[in-house]
Parts: structure tokens; sequence; C-alpha cells
């Protein structure tokens, strides 16, 4: 294992949930939860949190104070709970509030601005104190604690998943824009893979375009979609070379953009071939032996994960996909 | 002082620049009412002859056993009087400086004279604690080690062997050469052509092996070094002769017989060698040799060595010796390139560095010189090469300096490859072509030669069917390209070597932020370190060509000819230690920068060569054991009672303690004759720390009304000496004292002007104060 130079916590977390995992693939949330009660983590999650504002942030409609005060407020809650250390499932929410740790820590006039608004409208209790939260310590993703406890994930081990060629993608909003915090690199990042090599499940050591972004890019998906899918589209006709039958994700935005529009990018490109996307706290969680529906929600997924399945010959029930609509 | 002193003053007109300004007379009446003081003499020009007749006169006839001499600065003529006192001991006297930081900065005619008489007052108690001493006779041993055998080692070597100096060469590899051995050719100035580098360093090679002052050790390390006064006691480690050097014919049997494969370093791992090999045909020594990390030990070569000369149990052998200089020259290493995944050279075998393709393009190299794409046999048809991959990069791993050489070297490559492969184009990506001097007439050469030059830092390398593609950006037309290329090159940056850090580590040499050797002054002193005795040259101390390496390794030899052959005499203000209350506790030893100070058979012995007298061990010491010979805590006691001795009701007194830049500084402030507060009383220590607090208390609490320190921030001991002044107000503070009347700033010499408002802005707050 690399020398860790961040803390990662395995107690007093709180599971920061993301608005992205909760409205598209709400299974990555439910597995996280399944894989952290096995490795006997401990956390919480807050009814009273609100959303990281990311989507709106990098839209222009949340300016960069009120994300800090909305992330302000986020971690007063946190704290009040004992449990303030934040774990994202998400690398946008990851960022965000690593991000407004640093401002709220560093900067004496926003931090002021944003009390004082507490202030001024009787939520004094919100007020934030500079250090309450450090932003490399106390804000980790899932992937980190994953890593971190890696050793403890084959004792979980119930299903074999060795004989699928998987691709990993890491989210750049963990790599790239907090890259000292970053573990197993950000160059070839290496986190997801490393975490699947406990499980001995061989990944693509390296693809052409394997740094790239997801193309994803907030609003560019919608406001700028041709410039958006240009950039999938060459990671995408890269993994169909490598021919894999899955690839590994550790960030809702990156899930999106491949499994919803997977269709859109077939036809794009005329090219096509199968893989399925998930998150690895998805793999994780099946390999531990969760239900694929109940647990993983492949339910919610656009490109079938059952062909997986079936590679793998793990048995299910497709009857417990009630939202697909199936040809009779 | 139990007895009386003997003391004379002696005040110099300076020819009026003195004496227009400053009552001598009202001084000297003040003066004799000090009963210590048995002559005061008046001259215009007492730097003079008959100035020197007057105070030789008064020595004898007064029998005076201790001199004042009231004057200019004892950077001008403290030599001079030094000599004039004959037949006192030259260390018998003190030096007020009454013209540059007295009469020529301060209007006030009494307001001068106050001043004047103050700083003689200082200068006569405070020469009562002055000793007779000697200046110190030095010598460093005849001998030196030189750590690393390439083009710089061996060139230091050479010269000092060649000077009648013992020079023991260590190098870490089996063989010696260093890289410029492995690059096949090199770039010459004003010629536009690439040479032979074998045949440039091979008699320099012979030189070496033929000079019997020179001692060749290869297969070994430095594994341990302590200061032994003025010199090195070194402990190497080499490892087991495995293959005795005086029975081997290399024959070249027992590679024949080995099983075992590793990589060819030699070849930068593009091909493979036995684990008993000789690195390559022209290794000196040439003797085989055994890796005996990846041998097995089974014995096949014991069979065909017809000489038996092998001997697998063989052990490391400890070698200890004692030199009087050593130099590091330990070289550099390159970037690993698999840092930067985005160019492929783990997963591509055909992206090559700079040096493989040299390898590749050498005739003793693996193809026996034809260029051929590793995956496919064939001449490429499109060589694109890659520059600063891992210099001038901002991004963590990276190294944010320029490397100098890998344009030459690119340059170099790429016209060897369009000589003897016309019809093979290359480009060459690059962020700036730097081609200094005359090398920017080789660029133009190459260019117009066709080579192609793109401006761009690639983005990333993928494999596309039977070739590669290097995705950039030309930034100078804005253009997104993808270059198909049969080979990638990656000019990697040179970066400190791991001997080289490892060197500097063992012998206690500060490295730079980029890890290499830092020199003791990166303009004036590029060869010396902070430690008297080490030297530095070559790419150890940062990244250079050969030329640079081989001017610098040559001054490396210089310098320490300087110091074995200068016969030197060194000033006696060095530390002393009190042995019977010392405690061996060591603190002195870690702190001293200089490594002055050593611990030798339960005494700590100080090294007057490498001691500075600064003075910074004093404050270390738990014990109060050390002390700088003439330089006491009671003497500077004494400068500082004597300054206030005669303060009037109303006068205001700030006393500045300036380090040796801050007193040049204050000198000049003179000669340029800006105004400076009469407040203003100048002590000169040789380093800032050496004021203690007890200092700086008795002064606030005995009449003076501020403190001011002047320090020259660029040292690495500014931190602990800011923090030091940090903890001093908060003693004051405890002591009741306003720790406002303290305060430290930062001195240059240029900076006089500032350092006068500083005084300025100074006397003003106290004033403000002490109403």
């Amino acid at each position: 294992m690399e020398e860790i130079k961040k803390f990662i916590p395995t107690e007093n977390i709180t599971l920061f949930r993301s608005c992205l995992v909760s409205a598209e693939y709400p299974g990555v949330e439910a597995s996280t939860k399944y894989v952290f009660d096995k490795l006997g983590v401990e956390y919480v999650i807050d009814r009273n949190q609100s959303c990281c504002t990311g989507l709106g942030h990098y839209y222009d409609i949340f300016d960069e104070l009120s994300t800090t005060a909305l992330a302000a407020r986020n971690f007063a809650y946190a704290i009040k709970n004992n449990h303030k250390q934040y774990v994202p499932t998400c690398a946008t929410c990851y960022a965000i509030l690593k991000t407004a740790a640093k401002t709220l820590n560093e900067k004496d006039e926003v931090r002021e601005q944003i009390n004082q608004a507490f202030r001024d409208n009787g939520l004094e209790e919100l007020q934030y104190t500079k250090g309450d939260i450090d932003a490399r310590d106390d804000i980790t993703h899932v992937v980190d604690v994953l890593y971190y406890l890696k050793d403890k994930i084959p004792e979980n081990k119930k299903r074999e998943l060795s004989s699928l060629k998987i691709a990993t993608h890491h989210g750049c909003h963990y790599c790239k824009v907090h890259f000292d915090d970053t573990l197993c690199g950000y160059r070839n990042p290496e986190i997801i893979d490393k975490i699947c090599e406990v499980m001995e499940v061989p990944t693509v050591e390296w693809y052409d375009q394997k740094p790239r972004h997801c193309g994803g890019g907030f609003r560019q998906r919608y406001a700028n979609r041709e410039l958006s899918l240009d950039a999938t589209e060459d990671k995408f006709l890269s993994l169909h070379k490598e021919k894999v039958d899955l690839l590994l994700v550790m960030c809702p935005n990156c899930q999106v953009q491949f499994d919803r529009y997977e269709q859109v990018l077939e036809e794009r490109t005329g090219d096509r071939h199968y893989f399925a996307i998930l998150n690895i706290a998805q793999l994780v969680a099946l390999y531990m032996g969760a239900d694929p529906y109940k647990v993983l929600g492949i339910q919610t997924h656009t490109v079938n994960v059952e062909l997986i399945l079936d590679k793998l010959g793990i048995e299910y029930d497709p009857k417990e996909d009630t939202l697909h609509v199936r040809e009779e | 002082m139990s007895e009386k002193n003997r003391i004379g003053v002696f005040l110099c007109h300076c020819g009026g620049n003195i004496s227009d300004n400053v009552d001598l007379d009202y001084i000297e009446e003040r003066l004799s009412e000090n009963d210590e003081i048995c002559s005061i003499k008046h001259h215009e020009n007492l730097c003079s002859l008959e100035g020197r007749n007057i105070i030789k006169d008064q020595i004898l006839r007064q029998d005076l056993d201790r001199v004042v001499i009231s004057a200019c600065s004892k950077i001008t003529h403290g030599a001079t009087f030094q000599k004039y006192i004959k037949p006192l001991n030259p260390y018998l006297f003190e030096m007020p400086n009454v013209r540059e930081q007295c009469s020529w900065v301060t209007e006030n005619k009494q307001e001068s004279t106050d001043k004047a008489l103050s700083l003689i007052n200082s200068a006569v108690e405070s020469v009562k604690y002055n000793e007779p001493l000697k200046k110190i006779p030095t010598s460093v041993k005849n001998s030196v080690l030189v750590i690393g055998a390439g083009i710089s080692g061996i060139t230091t070597a050479n010269s000092l062997a060649k000077q009648g100096m013992e020079v023991t060469l260590i190098e870490k590899r089996p063989a010696v050469g260093g890289a410029m051995v492995q690059v096949g050719k090199v770039f010459t100035p004003d010629k536009m052509s690439e040479d032979c580098a074998a045949c440039l360093l091979n008699p320099v090679i012979d030189e070496m092996v033929h000079n019997d002052n020179i001692t060749l050790l290869t297969n070994t390390v430095l594994e341990k070094s302590t200061r032994n006064s003025g010199n090195f006691d070194v402990i190497l480690r080499k490892k087991p002769d495995y293959v005795n050097p005086d029975k081997c014919t290399s024959c070249g049997k027992c590679t024949e017989s080995c099983p075992t494969f590793a990589p060819d370093e030699w070849n930068e791992g593009l091909n493979d060698r036995k684990a008993i090999y000789k690195p390559f045909p022209q290794a000196v020594p040439s003797t085989y040799t055994l890796d005996d990390e990846s041998c097995v030990k089974c014995g096949a070569c014991l069979n065909v060595c017809p000489t038996n000369a092998i001997n697998l149990d063989a052990i490391d052998e400890i070698i200890s010796l004692t030199v009087g200089s050593v130099v590091i020259a330990s070289g550099h290493q390159r970037f690993d390139t698999s840092k930067r995944p985005e160019y492929g050279h783990p997963f591509y075998e055909d992206v090559l560095s700079q040096m493989q393709l040299a390898r590749l393009m050498g005739v003793n190299g693996p193809t026996h010189g034809h260029l051929q794409v590793p995956s496919t046999g064939k001449v490429p048809r499109r060589v694109v090469m890659i520059q600063c991959v891992g210099s001038r990069d901002q991004m963590p791993e990276g190294h944010k300096y320029c490397s100098k050489v890998c344009c030459m070297v690119a340059l170099k490559n790429a016209n060897l490859i369009h000589s003897h492969y016309p019809d093979t184009e290359v480009i060459i990506c690059y962020t700036d072509i730097r081609t200094l001097g005359v090398y920017e007439k080789y660029y133009k050469y190459v260019q117009n030669n066709g080579i192609k030059f793109v401006r761009g830092r690639p983005g990333e390398i993928a494999r596309e069917d039977d070739h590669m593609v290097v995705r950039v950006e030309d930034t100078l037309n804005r253009d997104k390209i993808e270059i198909p290329t049969d080979l990638v090159v990656l000019s990697a940056a040179l970066e400190s070597s791991e001997g080289t850090i490892e060197a500097a580590k063992t012998l206690g040499v500060p490295l730079t932020e980029d890890k290499f050797v830092k020199e003791k002054h990166p303009k004036m002193q590029p060869v010396s370190t902070d430690i008297e005795g080490i030297f530095v040259c070559g790419t150890a101390q940062g990244p250079k060509d050969i030329t640079d390496s081989i001017i610098q390794a040559n001054t490396a030899a210089t310098k320490i000819s300087e110091l074995v052959n200068g016969g030197l005499e060194v000033e006696p203000f060095i530390a002393t230690i009190n042995v019977k209350k010392c405690i061996l506790c060591g603190n002195c030893i870690e702190n001293c920068r200089y490594q002055a100070l050593t611990m030798y058979h339960n005494s700590i012995r100080v090294g007057p060569i490498a001691c500075t007298g600064c003075g910074d061990c004093i404050v270390t010491c738990p014990e109060e054991a050390i002390s700088i010979q003439g330089q006491s805590d009671e003497k500077l006691r004494a400068s500082i009672a004597g300054l206030l001795k005669d303060k009037k009701e109303d006068e205001q007194v700030i006393i500045a303690f300036l380090d040796d830049i801050g007193n040049v500084s204050a000198n000049n402030m003179g000669i340029n004759r800006v105004d400076c507060p009469s407040s203003i009383r100048i002590i000169n220590v040789p380093f800032i720390n050496r004021v203690k607090y007890s200092h700086i208390k008795y002064a606030l609490t005995h009449g003076a009304d501020g403190v001011f320190l002047g320090e020259y921030p660029d040292t690495p001991k500014h931190n602990e000496i800011r923090e030091n002044v940090n903890i001093m107000k908060k003693h004051l503070e405890e002591d009741g004292i306003n720790p406002e009347r303290l305060l430290i700033h930062s001195v240059f010499i240029p900076y006089f002007r500032g350092l006068a408002n500083q005084f300025k802005e100074f006397d003003e707050e106290l004033q403000i104060l002490s109403k």
C-alpha cells in the first residue's frame, strides 16, 4: 500500500448523500451502505444534509459564496452529530466540499460574511469557526475508505468475479481538483484498480484515453451537447477497442454519461459493443453477495447489467426489475 | 580585572573628517577623568607613519598594555593599526568608528561629540577584556576523496593527482565513465558535428588509470563520514570482489556458462545480460563482475574459469580513510518517465528515452548501431521526440527547473538519425528551444538539415494498429494535431541521483529544494559547500553539459589546491570549549551548520578553518561552556556598559547590534553622508544569535532606550533567529520591560538608506514610547 498522508476514517462518518446518486442510481448508496456494514464502518446519514450545489454550481446558478455557505451549514450539522467525517459517494461533492472547507479556513472575509448572514437570520448555531473542518483529513471519498480497508474485502467474498474484462474510469473531480489528496495517482489513476486487485478481478492496465474525463461536464452535457459527446466518444471508442465487459466508475456523473447515453453514442459512432457500467461500490457489494436488484439497483441502469450476471453465473429473478419495459 | 589597566587612547582627526564635527578637546577632557587611561594623544592622521611613531612611542614610554584608536572603520584601517601597535600583541586594541558611524552621519556637533564619547567609552571598557591572541596556522591533509567516476569526478581526480595529491576515486557502478560513456556521440560547440564520446573520454580515463596518485575503487560507496578537526574520517564499503581482478583474464567463459539473465543497465534495459558479465567491451576496469542480486549461485562459472578467479563466497570490504577534502561528483539520474503514463513509456515498447535511443544508435549498443523500432525491427519511418518530460513541469513529481541539456541532446540525436537514415523523418515537439551561445548555430544547422519542429507539449501517446499516435496542440497556430509515428523518444529531465542525495546526507551537506547539492553561494562560490573542505562539481550540483561539468571539476580541484597549498592562517576568533563545564551533550555539534565542532575522544574539538566565530553554538550550550576567543560575553557586556556610561539625562540611546553585513551597510551610510539619529550606537557582532537575552536585558535596564538587531536574512538560521527574538520579547514582557523596545530588522549592504530610515523610525517610536 502506498503511504497515505491524509487521514482516512472508519468511524464518525456522515455518508454524504449525492443528488445524482439518489435520483439516478440509488443502488450506489445502498451498495455503499451494504459494503460499509460488512466492513464494520461506522456511519450515519443526516436527514438535514443539503445538496453540495455541484450541478447548480457548474451551471453558474449557485455562485461560490452560496456554495460555501451551504457547505458551512452542512459542516455545522455534521459536527453537531459528532460525525464530522464527511464521506461522499460522488466525486463532485468531494471536490466541492473540500474547496469550501479550504475557503472557509483560509479566507477570513468570506467566512465572516457567511457567519454574518447566519446571524442575521437567526441561525447562529450554523456559524463556522476557522479549522472546524480540515479540508484534507475530514473529507474523503468512498473509494478512499474502500482502499484503506481493502485487505478486509476478501474476508467477505461470496461471489467469483474474475472472468470479466474490466476497465476503470476515475472521476476527475476526485483525481484532478485536489490532486495532492488523491490516492494511487492521478495521471494514471489506479485506486479502483487496486480495490479490484484484492477481489482478484483483473482490470485493463492502460487503455487509450484512460485519464480523460467522461465528457459530462455538467452544463456542457445539456448546453453544449455536441462538445460533450465528442469528448465522451473518444473514450467510448477506445473502450470498444479494448472489448471490455464492464466499465467501473466512482462518480454518478460519469455513470450517467456512459450509461444513459450509451445508445446515443452508438448511433453517433455506428460502433456497437456491449459493456455495462457499475460504480465500484456496486461491484464490491456484488462480490460480497448483495442482491442485484434490492441492493445494487441494477433496474435503474439503462444498459442492462443482467448480461454480466449471466456471464458470471449469478442467479437473479428478472421479474424483480419493475422499471424496464420488456418486449413479451 | 583586579589589576588596573594601562590604556592609551589615540584620537585621529582624519584631516578634519572627524575633528570638524567632534569636539575632541572636550572628549580628551572627559577621558582624562578615567584613571585607567594613562595616555591621550591627538593627531591629524594617525594612519600616517608619524602616527605610527606616536603610538609606538606612547606604548613604550607609558608602558601601555591596551590601546584604543578612535578613528575610521576597522575595515578601512584595522589591519594598519594592528601593525602600528607593535610591540603589543596585535589583538590588544579596539577601534571605535567615529567617522563613518558618527561624524559623517550626525549633523549637530554637540550630539556628534556626545556620541563619539560614548563610542570611545565603549571601546575603552571592552578593550579591557581583549586577550593576547595569535592567528592560527592550519594545514589541510594532502588527500582527497572523490565520489563518482563520471567525467566530472575523473577530471577532478586527474587535476588533483597532477598537483601531487593522493586521490581516492570511488564509483558505485562496476565501471567508470558515468553518463558520458553511454551516450555514444557528443555535440561539440562551434563544430557542426557529433563527435565520438568514447574517443574523447578514453584518454581522460587512461590518464586516471595510469596516475599513481589515484586509487580507483569501483563497486564502492561512501558509508560514513565524520569530521575530525579539519579532516574527514570516512568509511567506504566495497562490494565483494567475486571475480578476482588479478586473476581474471577476461576470457568470457563465465558469461557463456551463466544461466541467469538480468536487464542490461549499460544498454538501458533494451536487452539482457548475464549475472556474471563485463559491463561493456571497453569497460574500465576491464575485469568481469558479478551482479549478486540476480546471481543464483549455481556455480556454473566456477567450473569453466581457467584461472580460478571466481569466489562466490567473497565478502564486502570495509575501507577506512582520513582525507582532507571531499568532492561530490556523483552526478544525476534521469526522470522516471513512468510517472508520465500518458506518454506510454511503461506500456509501449516503441516509446524510448533519449539515452535508450543513444544506445540503439551506438555501435557498441544492442543493435550494433542500427536504428530499429523495437517491436518490428524495422527502420522507423518517422521519429517524434518529446521535450521537457519532467522538466519545466509545475505538477507534483515534476521538476520546475529546465534540464539545460535536453534541447541539444534532441538536436544531436535527431541530426544523427537524419544523417544515417535520410528517409526517416524526425519531428521535435518542444516547449522552447534553448540553445544558448554558439549552440544556436547548431540548432539552425539541424533545422536546415530538415528536422521538423512543433511547438507544443504533447498531451498523450496512443497505440494505433501498427504505429503510435502523438496528440499535440501546435501552439503557434493553435491546431490540434495527431502525428502518426513508428518511434517516440522522450527527453526526460535530469534529476539528482540517488547516489548524490545519499552522499550529501552522509556528509551532512545541504541540498537545494530540487535535491541537488547546494553550493555555498550559487553565484560567487559555485563549487564550495557550506562545509569547508567539501566541494561539488558536475551534475550533482545541477543539470549541465559535459563542458560545464569539466570546468566545474577543474575549479573544484583548484579550490582544494588553495586549501592544501595556501598555508592558511586563520583569525583566532573561534569557539573554545571549557572542558571543565562541558558535559558532552553534543547540542553544539548538531547545531553548527559549518560542521566546525566534532566529538573526539570524549572532548569536543573546534576546527579552526571551519569555525567562523559566529557564536551560534553559545546559546545552544546548557552549561555555558562555549565562548568565542577574544569575544567573551563579558566583553560584549562591557561594550554596552561603556556606551551607556556618560549618558545624559535627556539623551536617547539605541544600541544597534549589527552583523557584518549590517555593519558594512552602516559604513555605507557614512560614506554617502546619510543622516542617522545620534541615538544610534552600533556594536558589530559576528552573528545576531551571538547577542544573548542577558545582554539585551542589561542594556534596557542600564539606560538604553531601545535595542536594534540588524540581521542579514539570507542564512539558514534566519527563521531560528526571528523565533528567538519572539521568545526574547516574551521574556522582556515577563520582566516588565516593554517588548516594543526590542526591534529586529533585515539588513543588506546596498540598502543603507533603508537602514537609516529604520533607525529614524525606531528612534521616533521610542521617543513616543518614553512619553
